[in-house]
Protein backbone atom coordinates (compact mmCIF):
# COMPACT_ATOMS: atom_id res chain seq x y z
CA UNK A 1 0.00 0.00 0.00
CA UNK A 2 2.82 2.42 1.03
CA UNK A 3 5.32 0.98 -1.81
CA UNK A 4 7.96 0.55 1.25
CA UNK A 5 11.33 -0.44 0.09
CA UNK A 6 11.76 -4.00 1.04
CA UNK A 7 15.33 -4.22 1.11
CA UNK A 8 16.84 -5.84 3.43
CA UNK A 9 19.06 -3.19 5.31
CA UNK A 10 22.47 -2.61 4.37
CA UNK A 11 22.96 0.72 6.59
CA UNK A 12 24.36 1.05 10.02
CA UNK A 13 24.20 4.39 11.87
CA UNK A 14 26.43 5.08 14.62
CA UNK A 15 26.11 7.78 17.16
CA UNK A 16 28.16 8.48 20.04
CA UNK A 17 25.40 10.51 22.20
CA UNK A 18 26.74 13.27 24.15
CA UNK A 19 29.78 12.24 22.84
CA UNK A 20 32.11 15.37 24.42
CA UNK A 21 30.36 14.41 28.35
CA UNK A 22 31.33 10.97 27.58
CA UNK A 23 34.52 11.33 26.65
CA UNK A 24 34.85 13.46 29.50
CA UNK A 25 33.58 11.13 31.79
CA UNK A 26 35.18 8.26 30.28
CA UNK A 27 38.49 9.96 30.96
CA UNK A 28 37.83 11.12 34.31
CA UNK A 29 35.69 8.05 36.83
CA UNK A 30 35.48 10.51 39.25
CA UNK A 31 32.64 12.11 37.04
CA UNK A 32 30.49 9.10 36.02
CA UNK A 33 27.61 9.03 36.58
CA UNK A 34 27.80 12.61 37.49
CA UNK A 35 25.47 15.83 35.76
CA UNK A 36 28.05 17.59 33.66
CA UNK A 37 28.15 19.45 31.06
CA UNK A 38 30.67 20.87 28.40
CA UNK A 39 31.43 24.52 27.20
CA UNK A 40 33.83 26.11 24.93
CA UNK A 41 35.44 28.57 27.31
CA UNK A 42 34.42 28.63 30.79
CA UNK A 43 33.15 31.68 31.91
CA UNK A 44 30.21 33.07 34.44
CA UNK A 45 27.78 33.06 31.67
CA UNK A 46 29.24 30.38 29.25
CA UNK A 47 26.30 27.68 28.02
CA UNK A 48 26.82 23.95 27.87
CA UNK A 49 27.31 22.77 24.14
CA UNK A 50 27.26 18.76 25.55
CA UNK A 51 25.46 18.16 28.37
CA UNK A 52 26.16 14.14 29.82
CA UNK A 53 23.26 12.01 30.27
CA UNK A 54 22.58 12.73 34.12
CA UNK A 55 22.32 16.60 33.41
CA UNK A 56 19.79 15.96 30.45
CA UNK A 57 17.68 14.08 32.98
CA UNK A 58 17.70 17.15 35.36
CA UNK A 59 16.52 19.17 32.15
CA UNK A 60 20.28 20.79 31.71
CA UNK A 61 20.46 20.89 27.32
CA UNK A 62 22.54 22.36 25.19
CA UNK A 63 22.19 26.50 25.24
CA UNK A 64 21.35 26.09 29.08
CA UNK A 65 23.75 28.90 31.09
CA UNK A 66 25.95 27.84 33.61
CA UNK A 67 23.74 29.64 36.36
CA UNK A 68 20.63 28.04 35.13
CA UNK A 69 22.49 24.91 35.24
CA UNK A 70 23.63 25.11 38.71
CA UNK A 71 20.07 26.72 39.81
CA UNK A 72 18.49 23.58 38.62
CA UNK A 73 21.54 21.15 39.92
CA UNK A 74 24.43 22.53 43.00
CA UNK A 75 26.05 19.40 42.14
CA UNK A 76 26.48 20.30 38.08
CA UNK A 77 30.13 20.44 37.09
CA UNK A 78 31.29 22.52 33.91
CA UNK A 79 34.24 21.56 32.35
CA UNK A 80 36.26 23.35 29.22
CA UNK A 81 36.30 21.27 26.09
CA UNK A 82 39.24 19.27 25.22
CA UNK A 83 39.55 19.09 21.14
CA UNK A 84 42.06 16.42 20.77
CA UNK A 85 40.09 13.78 23.55
CA UNK A 86 37.18 14.40 21.31
CA UNK A 87 39.28 14.19 17.70
CA UNK A 88 40.84 10.87 19.38
CA UNK A 89 37.18 9.24 20.08
CA UNK A 90 36.29 10.42 16.79
CA UNK A 91 39.44 8.70 15.10
CA UNK A 92 38.84 5.60 16.94
CA UNK A 93 34.87 5.68 16.11
CA UNK A 94 35.91 6.10 11.93
CA UNK A 95 38.74 3.20 12.86
CA UNK A 96 36.37 0.45 13.59
CA UNK A 97 33.78 1.43 11.50
CA UNK A 98 36.36 1.30 8.31
CA UNK A 99 37.00 -2.46 9.52
CA UNK A 100 33.18 -3.00 8.18
CA UNK A 101 33.22 -1.58 5.07
CA UNK A 102 35.14 0.78 3.24
CA UNK A 103 32.53 2.59 2.44
CA UNK A 104 31.95 4.72 5.56
CA UNK A 105 30.80 8.55 5.72
CA UNK A 106 31.59 10.92 9.23
CA UNK A 107 28.29 12.90 9.19
CA UNK A 108 29.73 14.82 12.23
CA UNK A 109 32.35 14.76 14.87
CA UNK A 110 30.08 12.04 16.99
CA UNK A 111 28.43 10.18 14.07
CA UNK A 112 28.56 8.44 10.85
CA UNK A 113 27.72 5.79 8.61
CA UNK A 114 28.73 2.02 7.32
CA UNK A 115 27.79 1.06 4.00
CA UNK A 116 27.41 -2.44 3.72
CA UNK A 117 25.97 -2.51 0.11
CA UNK A 118 28.49 -4.83 -2.57
CA UNK A 119 30.29 -6.28 1.43
CA UNK A 120 27.76 -8.41 2.37
CA UNK A 121 28.40 -11.38 0.19
CA UNK A 122 32.04 -11.62 0.56
CA UNK A 123 33.30 -10.11 3.64
CA UNK A 124 30.21 -9.69 6.67
CA UNK A 125 27.87 -12.52 6.00
CA UNK A 126 26.24 -12.12 9.66
CA UNK A 127 23.86 -10.44 9.71
CA UNK A 128 23.74 -6.31 10.80
CA UNK A 129 22.34 -6.84 14.22
CA UNK A 130 25.53 -8.91 15.80
CA UNK A 131 27.83 -6.40 13.72
CA UNK A 132 26.40 -3.49 15.55
CA UNK A 133 26.54 -5.13 19.04
CA UNK A 134 30.44 -5.98 17.79
CA UNK A 135 30.70 -2.60 17.25
CA UNK A 136 29.97 -1.91 20.74
CA UNK A 137 31.87 -3.97 22.71
CA UNK A 138 35.17 -2.96 20.80
CA UNK A 139 33.90 0.74 21.49
CA UNK A 140 33.69 -0.48 25.07
CA UNK A 141 36.68 -3.08 24.81
CA UNK A 142 39.60 -0.22 22.98
CA UNK A 143 38.44 3.30 23.99
CA UNK A 144 37.07 2.22 27.07
CA UNK A 145 34.52 1.06 29.33
CA UNK A 146 31.98 4.20 29.50
CA UNK A 147 31.89 4.34 25.95
CA UNK A 148 28.06 4.20 24.60
CA UNK A 149 27.14 3.91 20.73
CA UNK A 150 23.68 3.96 19.68
CA UNK A 151 23.46 1.86 16.20
CA UNK A 152 20.79 2.31 13.81
CA UNK A 153 19.94 -0.29 11.28
CA UNK A 154 17.86 0.28 8.05
CA UNK A 155 17.74 0.43 4.49
CA UNK A 156 18.36 4.23 3.97
CA UNK A 157 20.57 6.46 5.94
CA UNK A 158 17.72 8.36 7.12
CA UNK A 159 16.31 5.35 8.94
CA UNK A 160 18.96 4.55 9.99
CA UNK A 161 20.07 7.94 12.16
CA UNK A 162 16.21 7.42 13.50
CA UNK A 163 16.53 3.72 14.54
CA UNK A 164 19.91 5.31 15.87
CA UNK A 165 17.81 7.77 18.12
CA UNK A 166 15.10 5.46 18.77
CA UNK A 167 16.38 4.61 22.28
CA UNK A 168 18.90 6.24 23.91
CA UNK A 169 21.22 6.07 25.17
CA UNK A 170 23.16 2.90 24.45
CA UNK A 171 20.49 1.50 22.01
CA UNK A 172 20.42 -0.74 18.87
CA UNK A 173 17.47 -0.77 16.52
CA UNK A 174 16.36 -2.10 13.18
CA UNK A 175 13.50 -0.39 11.05
CA UNK A 176 12.71 -2.09 7.83
CA UNK A 177 9.59 -2.58 5.75
CA UNK A 178 8.48 -4.98 8.87
CA UNK A 179 7.99 -2.39 11.72
CA UNK A 180 8.16 0.97 9.78
CA UNK A 181 4.53 1.88 10.22
CA UNK A 182 4.37 1.01 13.89
CA UNK A 183 7.80 2.86 14.24
CA UNK A 184 6.17 5.87 12.36
CA UNK A 185 3.01 5.76 14.76
CA UNK A 186 4.72 6.11 17.69
CA UNK A 187 6.52 9.40 17.16
CA UNK A 188 5.65 13.15 15.99
CA UNK A 189 6.80 14.81 12.89
CA UNK A 190 9.41 16.62 14.85
CA UNK A 191 11.10 13.70 15.55
CA UNK A 192 11.77 12.88 12.28
CA UNK A 193 15.33 14.41 11.32
CA UNK A 194 14.98 17.51 9.01
CA UNK A 195 11.85 18.30 10.43
CA UNK A 196 11.97 21.08 12.37
CA UNK A 197 9.06 23.67 13.32
CA UNK A 198 9.07 25.50 9.97
CA UNK A 199 8.57 22.39 7.73
CA UNK A 200 5.81 21.65 10.79
CA UNK A 201 4.19 24.22 9.94
CA UNK A 202 3.97 23.96 6.24
CA UNK A 203 3.31 20.17 6.90
CA UNK A 204 0.48 21.08 9.13
CA UNK A 205 -0.97 23.48 6.73
CA UNK A 206 -1.38 20.89 3.92
CA UNK A 207 -3.47 18.86 6.41
CA UNK A 208 -0.53 16.69 7.75
CA UNK A 209 -0.03 16.20 11.37
CA UNK A 210 1.83 13.23 12.27
CA UNK A 211 4.04 10.59 10.25
CA UNK A 212 1.98 8.41 9.03
CA UNK A 213 0.18 11.57 7.30
CA UNK A 214 3.13 12.33 6.11
CA UNK A 215 3.56 8.99 4.41
CA UNK A 216 0.70 8.80 2.95
CA UNK A 217 0.69 11.80 1.12
CA UNK A 218 1.31 11.97 -2.33
CA UNK A 219 4.59 12.78 -4.46
CA UNK A 220 2.46 15.34 -5.95
CA UNK A 221 1.21 16.95 -2.85
CA UNK A 222 4.57 16.70 -1.41
CA UNK A 223 6.45 18.11 -4.24
CA UNK A 224 3.44 20.80 -5.24
CA UNK A 225 1.85 21.96 -1.70
CA UNK A 226 4.56 21.63 1.13
CA UNK A 227 7.78 21.88 -0.32
CA UNK A 228 7.15 22.96 -3.65
CA UNK A 229 10.39 21.91 -5.30
CA UNK A 230 12.18 18.69 -5.88
CA UNK A 231 12.78 18.22 -2.15
CA UNK A 232 9.25 17.16 -1.80
CA UNK A 233 9.82 13.81 -4.14
CA UNK A 234 13.30 13.37 -1.69
CA UNK A 235 10.73 12.94 1.28
CA UNK A 236 8.20 10.63 -0.22
CA UNK A 237 11.19 8.26 -1.40
CA UNK A 238 13.31 8.74 2.35
CA UNK A 239 10.09 8.03 4.16
CA UNK A 240 9.40 4.48 2.49
CA UNK A 241 13.45 3.65 3.00
CA UNK A 242 14.59 4.73 -0.56
CA UNK A 243 18.14 5.63 -0.45
CA UNK A 244 17.96 9.67 -1.44
CA UNK A 245 20.77 11.53 0.89
CA UNK A 246 24.14 9.47 -0.65
CA UNK A 247 25.26 12.02 -2.13
CA UNK A 248 28.50 13.78 -2.96
CA UNK A 249 28.92 17.80 -1.67
CA UNK A 250 30.74 20.55 -3.01
CA UNK A 251 32.52 22.74 -1.54
CA UNK A 252 30.82 26.10 -2.31
CA UNK A 253 31.78 28.21 0.12
CA UNK A 254 35.05 28.88 3.11
CA UNK A 255 34.53 31.25 6.15
CA UNK A 256 34.97 32.46 8.94
CA UNK A 257 32.39 34.29 11.75
CA UNK A 258 32.49 35.57 15.04
CA UNK A 259 30.28 36.85 17.72
CA UNK A 260 31.56 39.55 19.90
CA UNK A 261 31.74 38.97 23.75
CA UNK A 262 31.54 42.74 24.08
CA UNK A 263 29.48 44.40 20.61
CA UNK A 264 31.57 47.61 19.74
CA UNK A 265 32.28 50.02 16.52
CA UNK A 266 35.72 50.99 17.74
CA UNK A 267 38.09 50.20 14.69
CA UNK A 268 41.00 49.50 17.03
CA UNK A 269 39.11 46.38 18.55
CA UNK A 270 37.12 45.28 15.24
CA UNK A 271 39.82 45.13 12.65
CA UNK A 272 42.84 43.29 14.20
CA UNK A 273 39.91 40.04 14.44
CA UNK A 274 38.37 40.95 11.10
CA UNK A 275 42.30 40.30 10.29
CA UNK A 276 42.62 37.39 12.23
CA UNK A 277 38.87 35.97 10.45
CA UNK A 278 40.51 36.83 7.59
CA UNK A 279 43.48 34.78 8.02
CA UNK A 280 41.50 32.04 9.49
CA UNK A 281 39.68 31.79 5.80
CA UNK A 282 42.93 31.79 4.21
CA UNK A 283 44.07 28.47 5.83
CA UNK A 284 41.43 26.83 5.39
CA UNK A 285 41.78 28.23 1.71
CA UNK A 286 44.70 26.74 0.98
CA UNK A 287 43.94 23.38 3.31
CA UNK A 288 40.98 23.03 0.75
CA UNK A 289 43.60 23.68 -1.94
CA UNK A 290 41.29 25.97 -3.76
CA UNK A 291 41.27 29.53 -4.65
CA UNK A 292 38.87 32.01 -4.40
CA UNK A 293 36.95 34.87 -6.42
CA UNK A 294 34.33 35.66 -4.38
CA UNK A 295 33.95 37.52 -1.18
CA UNK A 296 30.93 38.33 0.97
CA UNK A 297 31.97 40.29 4.17
CA UNK A 298 28.50 40.59 6.42
CA UNK A 299 27.83 42.22 10.22
CA UNK A 300 25.06 41.95 12.45
CA UNK A 301 24.71 44.88 15.03
CA UNK A 302 23.52 44.94 17.98
CA UNK A 303 20.08 47.06 17.48
CA UNK A 304 19.40 43.90 15.37
CA UNK A 305 19.66 44.89 11.79
CA UNK A 306 22.15 43.56 9.18
CA UNK A 307 24.29 44.35 6.49
CA UNK A 308 26.70 42.61 3.97
CA UNK A 309 28.38 43.11 1.02
CA UNK A 310 29.70 40.59 -1.52
CA UNK A 311 32.20 41.01 -4.98
CA UNK A 312 33.41 39.12 -7.41
CA UNK A 313 36.99 39.91 -8.68
CA UNK A 314 38.76 39.47 -12.03
CA UNK A 315 41.52 37.00 -10.54
CA UNK A 316 41.49 34.16 -8.32
CA UNK A 317 43.66 34.72 -4.88
CA UNK A 318 44.65 32.34 -1.74
CA UNK A 319 47.14 34.41 0.41
CA UNK A 320 45.98 35.96 3.23
CA UNK A 321 46.93 39.45 2.51
CA UNK A 322 45.32 39.50 -0.71
CA UNK A 323 41.73 37.79 1.05
CA UNK A 324 42.29 40.47 3.91
CA UNK A 325 43.20 43.84 1.38
CA UNK A 326 39.74 42.92 -0.75
CA UNK A 327 37.71 41.85 2.80
CA UNK A 328 38.60 45.18 4.31
CA UNK A 329 38.24 47.30 1.35
CA UNK A 330 34.49 46.08 1.47
CA UNK A 331 34.25 46.10 4.98
CA UNK A 332 34.91 49.83 5.25
CA UNK A 333 31.55 50.33 3.48
CA UNK A 334 29.79 49.16 6.51
CA UNK A 335 27.72 51.98 8.61
CA UNK A 336 30.55 52.94 11.13
CA UNK A 337 28.93 54.08 13.52
CA UNK A 338 27.25 50.90 14.07
CA UNK A 339 27.93 48.76 17.18
CA UNK A 340 28.72 45.31 15.53
CA UNK A 341 27.19 42.29 17.54
CA UNK A 342 28.60 39.85 15.50
CA UNK A 343 30.62 39.62 11.92
CA UNK A 344 32.24 37.30 9.24
CA UNK A 345 34.00 36.53 6.03
CA UNK A 346 32.84 33.82 3.38
CA UNK A 347 34.97 33.39 0.28
CA UNK A 348 32.86 32.09 -2.57
CA UNK A 349 33.03 30.79 -5.89
CA UNK A 350 35.83 28.32 -5.40
CA UNK A 351 38.13 26.76 -7.66
CA UNK A 352 41.20 24.33 -7.49
CA UNK A 353 44.31 25.80 -6.87
CA UNK A 354 46.04 26.64 -9.38
CA UNK A 355 49.27 27.63 -7.49
CA UNK A 356 52.10 24.60 -8.86
CA UNK A 357 51.67 26.81 -12.07
CA UNK A 358 54.72 29.30 -11.67
CA UNK A 359 53.58 32.98 -12.79
CA UNK A 360 55.44 35.08 -14.94
CA UNK A 361 54.93 38.10 -12.53
CA UNK A 362 57.86 38.19 -10.11
CA UNK A 363 55.79 39.30 -7.10
CA UNK A 364 53.13 37.06 -7.67
CA UNK A 365 55.55 34.11 -7.27
CA UNK A 366 56.62 35.65 -3.89
CA UNK A 367 53.71 36.69 -2.53
CA UNK A 368 53.02 32.53 -2.67
CA UNK A 369 56.57 31.42 -1.62
CA UNK A 370 55.87 33.72 1.16
CA UNK A 371 52.21 32.37 2.52
CA UNK A 372 53.86 28.90 1.72
CA UNK A 373 56.87 29.41 3.81
CA UNK A 374 54.56 30.94 6.68
CA UNK A 375 51.85 27.80 6.44
CA UNK A 376 54.99 25.74 6.84
CA UNK A 377 56.59 27.08 9.69
CA UNK A 378 53.00 27.14 11.78
CA UNK A 379 52.79 23.74 10.70
CA UNK A 380 55.93 22.90 12.13
CA UNK A 381 55.44 24.46 15.24
CA UNK A 382 51.83 25.26 15.93
CA UNK A 383 48.81 27.29 14.77
CA UNK A 384 49.62 31.13 14.43
CA UNK A 385 53.39 31.34 15.28
CA UNK A 386 53.92 33.50 12.55
CA UNK A 387 51.48 35.98 11.70
CA UNK A 388 50.37 39.72 10.37
CA UNK A 389 51.09 42.34 13.76
CA UNK A 390 47.52 43.38 13.08
CA UNK A 391 45.78 40.41 13.83
CA UNK A 392 47.86 39.90 16.97
CA UNK A 393 44.51 41.51 18.97
CA UNK A 394 42.84 38.77 17.27
CA UNK A 395 44.57 35.94 17.67
CA UNK A 396 44.36 36.84 21.20
CA UNK A 397 40.26 37.32 21.55
CA UNK A 398 38.91 35.37 18.75
CA UNK A 399 38.90 31.64 19.94
CA UNK A 400 38.95 28.74 17.56
CA UNK A 401 35.72 26.19 18.20
CA UNK A 402 35.27 22.85 17.46
CA UNK A 403 31.98 22.56 15.20
CA UNK A 404 29.39 19.63 15.64
CA UNK A 405 29.13 19.82 12.13
CA UNK A 406 31.09 18.54 8.98
CA UNK A 407 34.21 17.32 9.69
CA UNK A 408 36.15 18.64 6.30
CA UNK A 409 37.99 21.24 8.69
CA UNK A 410 38.46 18.76 11.81
CA UNK A 411 42.69 18.59 12.01
CA UNK A 412 43.06 22.42 10.73
CA UNK A 413 40.74 23.70 13.85
CA UNK A 414 42.12 21.42 16.30
CA UNK A 415 45.84 22.74 15.60
CA UNK A 416 44.18 26.20 16.61
CA UNK A 417 42.25 25.29 18.97
CA UNK B 1 32.13 24.43 39.06
CA UNK B 2 34.85 23.59 37.59
CA UNK B 3 36.60 21.24 39.83
CA UNK B 4 40.27 21.18 37.54
CA UNK B 5 42.65 21.87 39.82
CA UNK B 6 46.36 22.89 37.16
CA UNK B 7 49.31 21.58 38.64
CA UNK B 8 51.64 21.70 35.72
CA UNK B 9 54.42 19.97 37.69
CA UNK B 10 56.82 17.47 36.63
CA UNK B 11 56.60 13.82 38.06
CA UNK B 12 58.20 10.80 38.49
CA UNK B 13 56.59 8.06 36.48
CA UNK B 14 56.63 4.26 37.02
CA UNK B 15 55.16 2.93 33.80
CA UNK B 16 54.21 -0.01 32.09
CA UNK B 17 54.56 -1.55 28.52
CA UNK B 18 52.93 -4.93 27.68
CA UNK B 19 54.38 -7.30 24.92
CA UNK B 20 50.44 -7.68 23.74
CA UNK B 21 46.74 -5.94 24.31
CA UNK B 22 44.89 -3.72 23.04
CA UNK B 23 46.09 -0.24 21.96
CA UNK B 24 43.80 1.62 24.71
CA UNK B 25 46.22 -0.26 27.49
CA UNK B 26 50.04 -1.57 25.80
CA UNK B 27 51.39 1.71 27.75
CA UNK B 28 50.32 2.87 31.14
CA UNK B 29 52.05 4.61 34.02
CA UNK B 30 51.48 2.91 37.41
CA UNK B 31 52.60 4.94 39.48
CA UNK B 32 54.01 8.31 40.34
CA UNK B 33 55.51 10.64 42.77
CA UNK B 34 53.91 13.78 44.09
CA UNK B 35 54.62 15.96 46.64
CA UNK B 36 56.88 13.76 48.31
CA UNK B 37 53.70 10.77 48.17
CA UNK B 38 53.34 7.69 45.71
CA UNK B 39 50.28 7.79 44.03
CA UNK B 40 49.28 4.42 42.45
CA UNK B 41 46.89 4.26 39.46
CA UNK B 42 43.97 1.82 39.80
CA UNK B 43 42.39 2.76 36.20
CA UNK B 44 43.17 4.20 33.17
CA UNK B 45 40.46 6.08 31.82
CA UNK B 46 41.88 6.76 28.67
CA UNK B 47 45.16 7.64 26.82
CA UNK B 48 44.82 9.82 23.54
CA UNK B 49 47.46 11.64 21.39
CA UNK B 50 48.19 15.05 20.95
CA UNK B 51 50.75 17.99 19.67
CA UNK B 52 52.18 20.84 20.98
CA UNK B 53 54.11 22.06 17.16
CA UNK B 54 55.15 18.58 15.90
CA UNK B 55 55.97 17.75 19.38
CA UNK B 56 54.26 14.50 20.15
CA UNK B 57 52.35 14.21 23.37
CA UNK B 58 50.61 11.43 24.89
CA UNK B 59 48.06 12.22 27.43
CA UNK B 60 46.84 9.44 29.95
CA UNK B 61 43.89 10.38 32.01
CA UNK B 62 44.48 8.13 35.20
CA UNK B 63 43.09 7.55 38.78
CA UNK B 64 43.79 6.44 41.64
CA UNK B 65 40.09 5.41 42.73
CA UNK B 66 39.55 8.50 44.42
CA UNK B 67 41.10 11.43 42.65
CA UNK B 68 41.62 11.72 38.73
CA UNK B 69 45.10 12.93 37.50
CA UNK B 70 45.55 14.45 34.04
CA UNK B 71 49.58 13.21 32.82
CA UNK B 72 51.53 14.12 29.78
CA UNK B 73 54.55 12.45 28.67
CA UNK B 74 56.31 14.52 25.74
CA UNK B 75 58.07 11.97 23.57
CA UNK B 76 60.33 14.08 22.61
CA UNK B 77 61.74 15.52 25.76
CA UNK B 78 60.77 11.75 27.24
CA UNK B 79 59.14 14.13 30.55
CA UNK B 80 56.15 13.07 32.70
CA UNK B 81 54.44 16.47 33.50
CA UNK B 82 51.23 16.30 35.79
CA UNK B 83 49.34 19.12 34.43
CA UNK B 84 46.00 18.38 36.82
CA UNK B 85 43.81 16.89 38.87
CA UNK B 86 40.38 16.71 40.23
CA UNK B 87 40.01 15.74 43.42
CA UNK B 88 37.51 13.56 44.07
CA UNK B 89 36.09 14.65 47.30
CA UNK B 90 35.07 17.92 45.37
CA UNK B 91 32.76 15.66 42.98
CA UNK B 92 31.21 13.78 46.20
CA UNK B 93 30.62 16.89 48.69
Amino acid sequence: MYEINREEPQIIFCDLNSAFAMAEQQARPSLRGRPIGITNRLSRHCCVIAASYEAKSLGIKVGTRLDEALALCPDFVMLESDPPKYHHMYKQLARIMKSYSPNIKMKSIDEGIIDFHGTTEIVNQRPLEEIGFEIKQRMKQEVGGWMKVNIGIAPNRFLAKQAASWHKPDGLDRIDHRNLIEYYRGIELTDLTGIASHYEARLNAAGIFTPIDFLEASSDTLRRIVFRSVVGDDWYQRLRGYEVDDVKTRLGNVGRQWVLKKPSADDNFILPCFQYLCETTGKKLRYQGVDARGILVWAHFRTGESWYVRRMFKTTFFTDTDIYARALYLFNKRPKHMVIQSMGITCYQLTPSARNQISLLDDVNKEEWLTTAIDEINEQYGAFKIFSANALLGTQIVRQKIPFGGTKYFELLLKQA
Amino acid sequence: MDPIVPINQRVDVVAVYRKRGDIASLCMPYKMRFRGQEVEFTELGLRHPTVAGKRMIHVFDMSDGVNDYRLEFDAEALTWTLVAMIEGDYVRD
